[in-house]
């Protein structure tokens, strides 16, 4: 209980020291503000675009479609806030010899590897990702359900940390490639596979590819389950009861993963 | 004689550069392939849901199920041509920096030395990804109407060139502005969000045909040429006057654009104080 009181201090101190790193450059924070709505409407646009040609996409309408979208913004946006910018360096502090001092401070490694920023500049997608999803629900006349609410909020605690272990287990392998550079890139092209729903992953190859990236290492699952319980049904409950368990799996096997690189880690350079 | 040697050596060590982190080159690439696959799916799915008769030749925007997996297929290889990462922000850095100074004490061009370096980078990457693409190609065969005709191949090959060209000068362009503005990164995040849209990465611009205007407009820019005229050209969709008039333009910003980036580094040179270094 301490160390919880503790980490969560710590972290409140991080987030404040970040922040007031942060407001020293307000008009590079304002850029990426403008650019993360860039993308946002680049997204919308697409998506009203192709709704005038179709009604539906893999049994989801423009409203329903337009909640994934939001929850799928939300979910990067939180992620880009709280963990990439961190594991983005990791490379760097290994190839550097850089990662010695993070492992002689008395504070977990991964703790301090992956959260020691908060990056603000991407807490708007989040909030932007709110907005879309509460404009989705109010032009569908969504009947307000309590329940849903709170089984959204906690599938989506679950998702986050689903799409936490995915990236921590890609930031882990910088220890074996040396150098991933391109590791905001690898993740931008992985989470791609958030972005849709898995009802699109239909066909003889698709349908495998689909089951794979659901239950194998379920990456769609981290948009797909919470935004199929707010705006779609509950249904399949055992779906939500996978999403929960693979979450809390993904989160243990990552530590492990991570633990292992730090064993490789030889401190070449300093 | 000397001068073609010497950025020829600069185009064969950035090469070895380039396969020196293998894996990591590898990974990369085939997480490449995911985007494109999903984007498969969707466009499946969006044909699924518009077709509700199943008809056989059903179009959205011109483009039956099929054509639009093969233009989606095609901008893949155009960007692979016109796509310049880190370029404009390798050049603000090293103004920033003071680095240029090294071009300008050796008898080297800047402009050509990178040129040959991206070149080097754009083999070394076509050279990897060739067998991943071919695969890929071969899986989605039937959605091709067979080979174009020769003389739509040599149209094809010349789009690429000129899109490989306007890509690197605009990009070049964005970073030689460092001379003036220091940092670009944030400008060249803006400005790559609205290529990957105006450009015809995300849908043909056919799709924005309801905006006469928007498409009339982006016929004179030169963003479409960098992903979607060159997959046009090679589905035959751009043919006679159209293709003419397409690469004349697009000959026409890549020249436009070289001249530009020339003129913006000699003026910038007379602004360069070469800090730092």
């Amino acid at each position: 209980m301490t160390s919880v009181v503790r980490y969560t201090k710590l972290w409140l101190s991080l987030a404040k020291f970040s922040l007031l790193g942060e407001m020293a450059f307000r008009g590079n924070f304002l850029v990426k503000v403008v650019v993360e709505l860039l993308w946002l409407g680049i997204l919308l646009l697409f998506n009203f675009t192709v709704f005038q040609q179709t009604t539906n996409i893999a049994d989801w309408n423009v409203n329903q479609y337009l909640f994934f979208i939001g929850c799928y913004f939300a979910m990067g946006g939180l992620i880009e806030t709280l963990f990439l910018d961190n594991c983005n360096q990791f490379a760097d502090l290994v190839r550097s010899g850089d990662l010695d001092f993070f492992l002689l401070r008395p504070i977990d490694e991964q703790f301090l590897v992956s959260c020691k920023h908060i990056d603000w500049s991407c807490a708007p997608n989040f909030l932007l990702g709110v907005c879309v999803m509460i404009y989705a629900l109010w032009v569908s006349d969504w009947p307000f359900d309590g329940l849903k609410v709170f089984g959204f909020c906690v599938l989506f605690t679950s998702g986050a940390v689903l799409a936490y272990g995915f990236l921590l287990i890609l930031t882990s392998a910088s220890v074996w490639l040396m150098r991933n550079q391109s590791l905001f890139e690898m993740w931008w092209l992985f989470s791609m596979l958030m972005r849709y729903p898995r009802e699109i992953f239909n066909g003889p190859w698709a349908t495998p590819t689909g089951l794979f990236f659901s239950f194998v290492v379920p990456i769609m699952l981290v948009t797909n389950v919470p935004a199929n319980v707010m705006i779609k049904s509950l249904e399949p409950w055992w779906l939500t009861w996978y999403a929960l368990g693979s979450a809390v799996v993904v989160a243990w096997i990552s530590r492990r993963i991570f633990k292992a690189s730090l064993r490789r880690y030889r401190s070449a350079s300093s | 004689m000397d001068s073609v040697r010497k950025y020829f050596k600069i185009l064969r060590i950035s090469l070895v550069e380039r396969l020196v982190y293998r894996a990591d080159f590898f990974l990369t690439t085939f997480f490449r392939f995911l985007p494109l696959i999903t984007t498969f799916l969707l466009w499946e799915a969006i044909y699924a849901g518009a077709n509700k008769d199943d008809q056989a030749d059903f179009e959205i925007a011109t483009f039956t199920k099929d054509k639009m997996i093969a233009y989606l297929l095609l901008v893949q290889i155009s960007r692979m041509f016109s796509s310049m990462p880190g370029l404009s922000t390798g050049i603000a850095r090293e103004i920033r920096d003071g680095n240029l100074k090294k071009y300008l004490l050796q008898p080297i061009d800047m402009l050509t030395y990178l040129i040959a370096f991206r070149g080097a980078h754009k083999i070394a990457y076509i050279a990897t990804t060739a067998l991943p693409y071919a695969l890929l190609f071969l899986l989605f065969h039937n959605v091709f109407d067979g080979f174009p005709g020769p003389l739509t191949l040599l149209a094809y090959f010349a789009s690429l060139l000129l899109a490989f060209l306007i890509g690197f000068f605009f990009e070049a362009c964005i970073g030689i502005a460092g001379f003036w503005f220091m940092e670009v990164t944030s400008l060249m995040y803006i400005i790559n969000i609205f290529t990957f849209f105006v450009s015809g990465q995300m849908f043909p611009l056919e799709l924005l045909e309801q905006y006469p205007y928007v498409t009339t407009v982006l016929d004179y820019l030169p963003f479409q040429y960098l992903a979607y005229f060159p997959a046009m050209v090679f589905l035959e969709k751009k043919q006679g006057v159209d293709l003419l008039f397409g690469l004349g333009v697009e000959a026409c910003w890549a020249i436009a654009l070289f001249l530009l980036s020339r003129w913006m580094y000699r003026l910038g040179l007379k602004h360069y104080s070469a800090f730092g270094g």
